[in-house]
């Protein structure tokens, strides 16, 4: 409120005034208005208490304060006039006064200086609005620090009882840290008053352990009274108060031994006197932070989880180092999978799993509490292991007549806390242990008794148990039991439905009706039932031995379920209508009995004895009855056994007996019989001695009035075999055109089958030719006869050739497969008429073609002689004759043909493949060679240019010797002159005729014309090297065409070059070389042979 | 070896002079001739200090997988601090002239002593350790630690010293101060094995000078009786 405000009022005041004295006042008030203005003015300037200002701490007293006039001395007096509904005045002394919160609304204020007359009078006008809500500093009470958790605690007063109830005040609190005042902190905290003075807690950790450095802290506050509706302000700062340690004389590390959450940052310090010059965490170098004095801090961020023995932190001063430990780990993990059961219902045994490790370990592992609600008990856990994954236990002892368990697990570690519930009937969470001291009582041969020990007190539950028996050779079965649960902890239950003298295995285990778990299955028992009588007699036959006065008796051992214990003895008797015979005891291993009967009828009994007592007795019939309509028929097994049915025979009274045995042994013989009732019509006979390709002989017997009569008598195979032997065959007759063949046959054990035939094979052949090897009948040549008759044993094999020789196969059948072959080799006789005729015929043909001829030549003789012998012109004008008469003369009258210089017209040799074969006659062959064809491959179109004669010439040399040269017929002689002259070949052609088309090359000289490339080819050529000429071959001379070895490589002849081929293509000899001595060589003779020397 | 001397050839006085010497060279290698009946304190010497040996070889692994536990900068190479907390640990380093002029009595009275205080130690080491592994080597190496103190007492027995006996209430113990803090425990663990080590050490060494201190001098009587034989 100042000045400015007053003049507003004044004015307003003004305009309401103006209104209601509107126009027959309007003059004389304008004028008022501006004296009243000028006085206003000149008031102000003499001096006047100005900018009046109010404020309140507590809604209740006003501190109203002004500004003396300008010209107000000291101890000038105040009377302030307030309107608050009445209008009273409070002298002041001072140039402020205290007044009493004013109702809402304006009042109007005169502020009059007393005995000052200069200065005049002030009015204001005064609203709450215009009043400041400025609270009273706030004390701080109390600062304490805790300095092993780093934590302050201030305490102060909201001195509530001074302002209005129900306002809410706003705390702003700051922490400095260091003598240079750095302000980590400032948050706000919030209170209601309530009337009374209240005293305020307020707590506060800090990041770096309060003994790092001094920690100051400051509070102001803000009362936000919504009723007030001036001005509200904070109230001062406090006075700062201070927490800093008394450091003892020892430089110490800050926090020690703290535990932290993995992740979170970490401040540690160093409170020193001396010089640090580092600081590490683990391995880890980290920068200084410096603080007050010589102390010093570090930041970690981000702290990894610690090693067991927790992360040192140690700083290095200049002869020592300190430091301080750290665990970085996890609050406990919830724990998981916590189950409680009983074994015994008089322990319960919680487990379950603490989850994530906290990697805290020691005084800082996790400890768990186990707390039961119902009952209020609780166990406790600790172990000061590392804390692993697996599984942890706690034991709770039952409380009596509680069944039903409210579990909380807490887990508790430095960091945090962590529970799991679970609420459990326990009747209901049974899990017996192993039932234990199995004993097996037996009650008698089928049934026995089990007992066991089960620990624990069940007498309240019941038991379902199962009851696992396990019999050899059988199915395991499983029984259930239900057992009422005892205290004593014995159980026993019966045990029946067994096989007398069997062994058995039991084992036992158990679950609570309602069920939980089963126990572990207890060990196993094993037990012999006891033995019973024998239930059966044992399966008898009977056979009559082959002299018919002695009856052998044959048994079959019983099965053991039959047995029922262990069969010691076995008793025969026989029986007829007047006397009964019975023989000793015959021991177990022995299950035959020879009984010397007469052929009268007899009933002959077995009884198998074991320690119990005698098995009832089997009977059979001594007697055999007759049947003369017996054949014997075949019959093959399918898959293991052998198919028979017969037909049903009402007369058949007991039952039908089949026995076999292996029909080569003799009679009598059995290896086994079969019995089958009377009522069946078929049965198969399986048996582990059936072996493929062995012929067994089935008999079949029914049993008609206590005897037994042979219904049928069958050989068969189980499968049958191709024959391993070729039927033995020889030659009985042989004519020119027949040939008559006889075999035997095969035996049965060779047969191996049912015969089905013979193969005969014939061919004309003889022994040791190689297509006698396989005579199969899909050859056109080999003749085949296939013999299905097996009663046959000759063949005649007609319309075969006289004197031939004839291979021939027999090889026997079965439906096994063919048996070996067996072959033989015969020659037919010979024909005499045939050949009689054979001779005259061509003689006689021969003689008339003779007479014929005879008789024509005669009748035309005239016309012959004109036409093959005109008349003879004179021998002495033969030239031929004469020049083969000078070459028996001799060289030196040699005369031969005249050869005229031709000139030599040129030819293309389009055959340049021609030219290979001739390297193959020199020395060096592959590698160069082949390199050759491949550039002569390269190019087909390279032309060789090369000289010819006239043919006329031509057809002097073509003689035998040269018809040998194949493809280079075409070039017939060369004239040397011709060879000299460069010849318009490729220069490619010409380096490969250099490396290889000569026909002979020294030695020497190859390594010097060969390629780089040519390097291999070259050790070779150095490997074959046989003889080496020992001058360089470019020194020669081309001394003579006759000599083969003249083609230098360096000339141009080289595509004729060979020396084997020099017949056919013979160099013309130049005029300059007639005179050189090898000229006449006497090597070269056939070759001269056919030369021509022009000169002569 | 002695038979030889029964088959000397007759009338022979170059081969009875032989058959002497042959004895008289055989003679220092006979047993029964370089041994009294008491075979006195050397072989218990030689195996106590074989047994330093052996500890110093264990006490090597040990202390490798202790330090590691330890953690860094305990298991660094070159980690030498200050020997300030362990002040209640025997000292092994000693003057060597003190050392060389020691008696043989106190000698072993104090190795005896060192040892029976830093078993103690070491039993309080083994009950802190946070892992199994941890606490059965070092139960191994306070079993190995317990032989060699039976070893030194075998010793002073056989020399007829007597056993240092401990004054009530003095026993040391390993009971960690409350306010010690666990850095300053480390610290301790640290020197306590480099305090042991030391010990190990020094031990050999007082061993090895005993036992050629307590050495028969066989090699004297084999001169004297090859200056008899030539």
């Amino acid at each position: 409120m100042d000045f400015t405000l007053c003049l507003t009022q004044r004015s307003r005041m003004v305009d309401s005034k103006r209104m209601r004295m509107t126009s027959n006042f309007q003059w004389p008030l304008l004028t008022f208005i501006l004296l009243y203005l000028m006085s206003q003015v000149n008031s102000q300037k003499k001096g006047a208490p100005h900018d009046l200002k109010c404020i309140t701490n507590n809604l209740q007293v006003w501190d109203c304060s002004w500004k003396a006039p300008s010209g107000a001395g000291h101890g000038t007096f105040y009377e302030v006039c307030i309107e608050n509904g009445s209008y009273s005045c409070y002298p002041s002394e001072k140039t402020n006064i205290k007044i009493p919160a004013l109702s809402p609304g304006d009042h109007e204020v005169v502020i009059s200086p007393l005995r000052d007359f200069g200065s005049s009078i002030s009015k204001f006008i005064l609203s709450e609005k215009n009043v400041s809500l400025i609270p009273d500093t706030p004390e701080i009470l109390n600062l304490s620090a805790d300095f092993p958790t780093s934590t302050l605690h201030l305490k102060w007063s909201d001195r509530g009882s001074v302002l209005p109830r129900h306002s809410n005040v706003i705390w702003e609190i700051k922490i400095l840290r260091k003598k240079n005042m750095e302000i980590v902190k400032s948050v706000t905290h919030n209170t209601t008053l309530n009337g009374k003075d209240t005293v305020h807690h307020w707590s506060w950790t800090s990041d770096m352990p309060l003994e790092c450095a001094t920690h100051y802290v400051g509070i102001r506050c803000y009362v936000d009274d919504t009723h007030f509706s001036g001005h509200k302000e904070w109230s001062d700062w406090s006075q700062l108060k201070n927490i800093s340690w008394s450091p003892d004389s020892q430089t110490k590390v800050f926090p020690q031994d703290k535990v932290i959450l993995v992740g979170s940052d970490v401040i540690v310090c160093c409170v020193t006197r001396d010089n640090v010059s580092s600081a590490q965490i683990g391995l880890t170098k980290c920068p200084l932070i410096h603080l007050d004095g010589k102390n010093v801090a570090i930041k970690i961020h981000n702290i990894s989880v610690s090693a067991s023995s927790g992360t040192n932190v140690v700083f290095t001063t200049e002869d020592n180092i300190y430091g301080t430990v750290l665990f970085a780990g996890y609050p406990p993990d919830i724990p998981q999978k916590l189950n409680c059961e009983t074994y015994d219902l008089k322990e319960i045994v919680c487990s379950w799993n603490p989850g994530r490790p906290t990697a805290l370990v020691g005084p800082r592992v996790t400890s768990y509490t186990l707390f039961e609600s119902f009952s209020g008990k609780n166990v406790r856990f600790k172990r000061t292991e590392a804390s692993t994954n697996e599984s942890h236990q706690l034991f709770f002892q039952m409380l009596p007549n509680q069944e039903i368990y409210n579990f909380t697990l807490n887990a508790h570690n430095p960091l945090g806390q962590s529970e799991s519930m679970i609420l459990v009937n326990i009747t209901e969470k049974v899990y017996p242990h192993s039932p234990t001291s199995v004993k097996v009582k037996d009650v008698n041969s089928t049934a026995v008794t089990l007992s066991w020990r089960l620990p624990g007190n069940f007498a309240k539950i019941k038991f379902l148990c199962q009851i696992e028996i396990n019999k050899t050779n059988s199915i395991q079965e499983l029984r259930n039991v239900t057992i009422k649960g005892v205290e004593n902890s014995s159980y026993l239950v019966a045990v029946d439905k067994l096989n007398p003298y069997t062994i058995y295995t039991f084992r036992i285990r158990c679950s609570t009706e309602t069920f939980w778990k089963w126990s572990k299955w207890s060990n196993e028992k094993q037990y012999l039932t006891t033995e019973a009588i024998p239930s059966k007699g044992p399966d008898t036959w009977r056979e009559w031995s082959s002299d018919g006065k002695n009856l052998i008796i044959y048994w079959k051992p019983l099965p053991v379920n039959e047995a029922n214990g262990k069969i010691l003895s076995y008793n025969v008797s026989c029986s007829s209508d007047e006397e009964t015979q019975s023989l000793s005891e015959i021991p177990d291993p022995q299950h035959k009995a020879e009984l010397q009967l007469d052929k009268n009828d007899y009933i002959i009994s077995v009884v198998a004895k074991n320690s119990v007592g005698s098995s009832p007795p089997s009977k059979i019939a001594s007697m055999e009855i007759p049947n003369d309509d017996l054949k014997i028929e075949q019959a093959v097994g399918m898959g293991n056994g052998i198919p028979l049915t017969w037909n049903y025979d009402p007369n058949m009274t007991c039952d039908y007996v089949i026995k076999w045995c292996n029909s080569s042994r003799s009679e009598p013989c059995l290896m086994d019989w079969k019995k089958v009732p009377s009522n069946s019509t078929a049965t198969v006979i399986e048996s582990d001695q059936f072996r493929p390709g062995v012929r067994y002989h089935f008999f079949l017997y029914g049993c008609r009035n206590q005897g037994y009569q042979l219904l049928r008598s069958i050989i068969g195979y189980i499968e049958e075999l191709a024959p391993i032997v070729a039927p033995n065959f020889t030659v009985e007759d042989t004519s020119a055109d027949s040939i008559l063949v006889k075999w035997e046959d095969i035996p049965v054990e060779e047969l191996r089958g049912f015969l089905r035939g013979y193969l005969f094979y014939f061919e004309k052949g003889e022994r040791d030719t190689s297509k006698m090897r396989s005579l199969e009948s899909g050859r056109s040549d080999v003749k085949v006869k296939n013999i299905t008759d097996i009663s046959q044993k000759t063949l005649r094999i007609a319309d075969l050739q006289g004197k031939t020789s004839y291979h021939l196969v027999l090889r026997a059948y079965t439906d096994g497969g063919m048996g070996p072959e067996k072959s033989m080799f015969v020659v037919t006789k010979e024909n005499s008429v045939g050949l009689i005729i054979a001779i005259l015929i061509p003689v006689a043909v021969a003689i008339i073609v003779g007479v014929v001829t005879s008789i024509l030549c005669y009748r035309k003789r005239e016309w012959i002689k004109e036409t093959f012998y005109p008349d003879i012109p004179n021998p002495e004008n033969c030239k031929a004759l004469q020049f083969q008469k000078s070459v028996c003369q001799g060289n030196s009258t040699l005369k031969t043909l005249e050869m005229n210089p031709c000139t030599p017209n040129s030819v293309e040799v389009l055959e340049t493949r021609s030219i290979v074969p001739k390297i193959e006659d020199t020395e060096i062959i592959s590698p160069v060679a082949e390199h050759l064809e491949d550039s002569s491959d390269a190019e087909p179109e390279n032309h060789v240019v090369v000289s010819y004669c006239p043919p006329v010439i031509e057809e002097e040399i073509a003689n035998p010797g040269l018809d040998e040269g194949g493809g280079t017929s075409q070039v017939i002689y060369i004239d040397i002159q011709s060879m000299y002259q460069p010849q318009a070949k490729p220069e490619e052609e010409q380096e490969n005729d250099a490396v290889g088309g000569a026909g002979y090359k020294p030695q020497m000289h190859l390594p010097v014309t060969s390629t780089v490339e040519d390097l291999a080819a070259d050790d070779d050529l150095e490997k074959t090297a046989g003889y080496r000429p020992q001058a360089n071959v470019n020194t020669w001379n081309l001394v003579s065409p006759d000599s083969p070895r003249s083609t230098d490589s360096n000339s141009e002849i080289v595509s004729f070059g060979s020396p084997c081929s020099i017949n056919s293509r013979q160099f013309l000899i130049p005029p300059k070389d007639e005179d050189s001595p090898k000229s006449n060589g006497g090597g070269w003779s056939f070759t001269n042979f056919f030369q021509n020397k022009p000169n002569d | 070896m002695l038979p030889a001397a029964a088959e000397p050839a007759a009338g022979d006085s170059w081969g009875m002079l032989a058959c002497l010497c042959t004895v008289l060279w055989h003679l220092p290698a006979v047993p029964a001739l370089n041994r009294t009946g008491d075979p006195g304190p050397g072989p218990s010497i030689q195996k106590t200090y074989d047994l330093t040996r052996y500890l110093e070889h264990q006490l090597r692994s040990l202390a490798g997988t202790y330090l590691n536990y330890l953690g860094p900068p305990f298991n660094e190479p070159d980690f030498n601090p200050p020997r300030l907390g362990a002040e209640t640990l025997p000292r092994a380093t000693v003057n060597l002239d003190v050392w060389q002029n020691l008696s043989d009595k106190l000698r072993l009275t104090q190795n005896y002593e060192a040892y029976s205080h830093l078993l103690c130690y070491l039993r309080g080491l083994n009950r802190q350790a946070a892992t199994a592994e941890l606490r059965r080597s070092l139960a191994h190496f306070c079993t190995s630690l317990q032989g060699l103190l039976g070893s030194i007492a075998g010793v002073m027995a056989a020399l007829g010293y007597p056993l240092p006996q401990p004054l009530p209430g003095t026993e040391p113990t390993w009971s960690p101060d409350p306010a010690h803090s666990d850095f300053l425990q480390k610290m301790d663990d640290f020197w306590l094995l480099k305090e042991l080590q030391t010990w190990l050490w020094r031990s050999a060494k007082d061993f090895n000078r005993l036992k050629k201190k307590m050495q028969p001098p066989a090699a004297a009587v084999t001169l004297r009786l090859e200056a008899h034989g030539f």
